[in-house]
């Protein structure tokens, strides 16, 4: 099942190389909310709060965060 | 029904010309409930065990279009905190004392246990407010202001970020800066690096060495995001950021402290409190971090669609110049459930090294210029399990539950381990508990 996923996932890869983005007409699936790169948007922004004040490191997917003293 | 398909529609039509970039058409213009405020709010629950800190905490993120993509967005989050945290001593074969970081009381730990501190009280109410619009063709503007504030912690902040399509809009690129400028006024005082804790009274000329210095301090924090986003198909779009962050000023925790330990043996070493003082039976040193820090970051997120099935998968690489380099491997899988209903199982794995200057404890000679026995910054793995399920209700809102487990296991490095500190369960893992309660609306 994983090979099958990578295998798929290097296909649309590859295939998206090869003439990489769609037309406009061709975004029904894309245009989707839980396609968006911001879906959960509350989930992550709780998650990265407690990671900032759980972890050594923080930001990445956005800011630092921060704006906390968090013990 | 009919009038739920015609807001799916509108829906699926404003978010299909966001993507586009285009300006709705005049008949969604037109429509009144595109002029509404979208609101995704939740309640959050996070509690780690054997009584350590809980936090409760009420968010809400409401956004507004004013047409022509011009977006309005509000964030406010009230949380309150509660529960021990682990001061950074070492465990004792004896019981041990500890000051409370307003000076004027003591709490003590038994005998065999990490010491946590259970003073800790806090609410944070935190605002941010953004403004996103198109400037020019292809390009989008955004800014926003942020502000929190906790009874020892002041933040401000700004961010400024433009993003630019190419390519029929598959390809955007955008560059991003925050300003973040933070005051820390510590309960008791501002603890000067490495003094020890309970005022010390020099024998020998009788003299009072302060253990703090000074109310409060500042700190800036300059974060500049480079972002790369590609539609790589009708079914995947990835992004690539990379970031960039500098911190400076006031970086140490002000509650945190190391045990001063024998170089032999590794057992703390033991202290008089002053006559008539009711403070700590051994010596405690307050921590001292370096006044800069700089952070490089490389996040990757794919998501793809299988038919109606969402996979996220996404990776992040940080390092920085406290030597603290982390792995972040994330995962969400969006399965539909019936007509209306999602469920979603999430996975993460995450990984660091500890910083240079971390110490599970200080050898009584010679002092390092800066050391930190915050776990937060040994060698560190931590993985969550989680599960959401969330419903859209025949009005067309959506509620969802989430439940999460993580587990951290930190340890510290073996060098750093002295004596009889080898062998035993320095730091024991700590688990917790997220339950989350969202509901997704217009209003």
């Amino acid at each position: 099942m994983r090979k099958l996923i990578l295998l798929a996932l290097a296909c649309v890869t590859l295939q998206g190389c090869a003439h990489l983005g769609v037309q406009p007409w061709e975004r029904e699936v894309l245009a989707r909310d839980d396609m968006q790169l911001d879906a959960n948007a509350l989930d992550t922004a709780f998650d990265d709060h407690i990671y900032f004040s759980k972890e050594g490191t923080s930001g990445g997917r956005g800011f630092g965060g921060g704006g906390c003293g968090c013990n | 029904m009919a009038n739920n398909d015609r807001k799916i529609g509108v829906a699926l039509t404003a978010a299909t010309c966001s993507l586009l970039g285009m300006a709705p058409a005049a008949s969604v213009a037109a429509e009144p409930e595109s002029q509404q405020w979208d609101i995704d709010s939740a309640f959050l629950y996070y509690g780690e065990s054997d009584g350590r800190v809980k936090d409760m905490s009420l968010s809400a993120h409401a956004t507004r279009d004013f047409g022509d993509e011009r977006l309005l967005g509000f964030d406010v989050s009230v949380d309150t905190l509660t529960g021990a945290s682990p001061n950074g001593a070492i465990a004792s074969d004896g019981p041990q004392t500890f000051t409370s970081p307003s000076g004027r009381a003591t709490y003590e730990t038994p005998a065999g246990e990490v010491p946590l501190d259970d003073t800790f009280h806090d609410t944070r109410v935190a605002l941010n407010a953004n403004w996103s619009q198109p400037f020019a063709r292809l390009y989008t503007v955004n800014a926003g202001l942020g502000v929190s504030s906790e009874f020892d912690y002041q933040h401000i902040g700004a961010n400024l970020g433009l993003t630019r399509d190419f390519n029929q809009r598959n390809t955007t690129l955008s560059f991003a800066m925050a300003f973040a400028s933070d005051t820390i006024k510590p309960v008791g005082g501002l603890p000067l690096p490495l003094a020890q804790m309970g005022d010390t009274v020099e024998e020998e000329d009788d003299v009072v060495v302060p253990s703090r210095g000074g109310d409060s301090d500042t700190k800036t924090v300059l974060d500049v995001l480079l972002g790369f986003t590609q539609v790589l198909g009708r079914h995947t779009v990835m992004r690539v950021n990379l970031s960039y962050s500098d911190s400076s000023g006031y970086l140490t925790d002000p509650y945190k402290i190391l045990s001063v330990v024998d170089p032999v043996t590794g057992e703390p070493i033991a202290r008089t409190p002053a006559p008539g003082a009711d403070g700590p039976v051994n010596v405690y040193l307050f921590e001292s971090r370096p006044d800069s820090r700089r952070k490089e970051g490389l996040y990757a997120e794919l998501r793809h669609d299988f038919s109606g099935k969402v996979l996220q998968v996404g990776y992040r690489y940080s390092t920085d110049d406290w030597d603290v380099d982390s792995h972040t491997l994330e995962s969400r899988l969006r399965l539909p459930l019936g007509d209306s209903g999602y469920l979603e199982p999430h996975v993460r794995y995450y990984q660091q090294t500890a910083a240079s200057f971390y110490r599970y404890s200080l050898p009584s000679a010679p002092l390092p210029e800066f050391a930190s026995a915050d776990a937060r910054l040994s060698d560190m793995n931590a993985v969550t399990f989680g599960l959401k399920y969330g419903r859209e209700t025949a009005g067309g809102n959506e509620w969802n539950a989430r439940l999460e487990f993580y587990q951290q296991k930190a340890k510290a490095p073996t060098e750093f381990l002295i004596g009889n500190q080898v062998g035993n369960t320095q730091m024991p893992d700590f688990n917790a508990v997220i339950l989350q309660f969202g509901y997704h609306f217009k209003l």
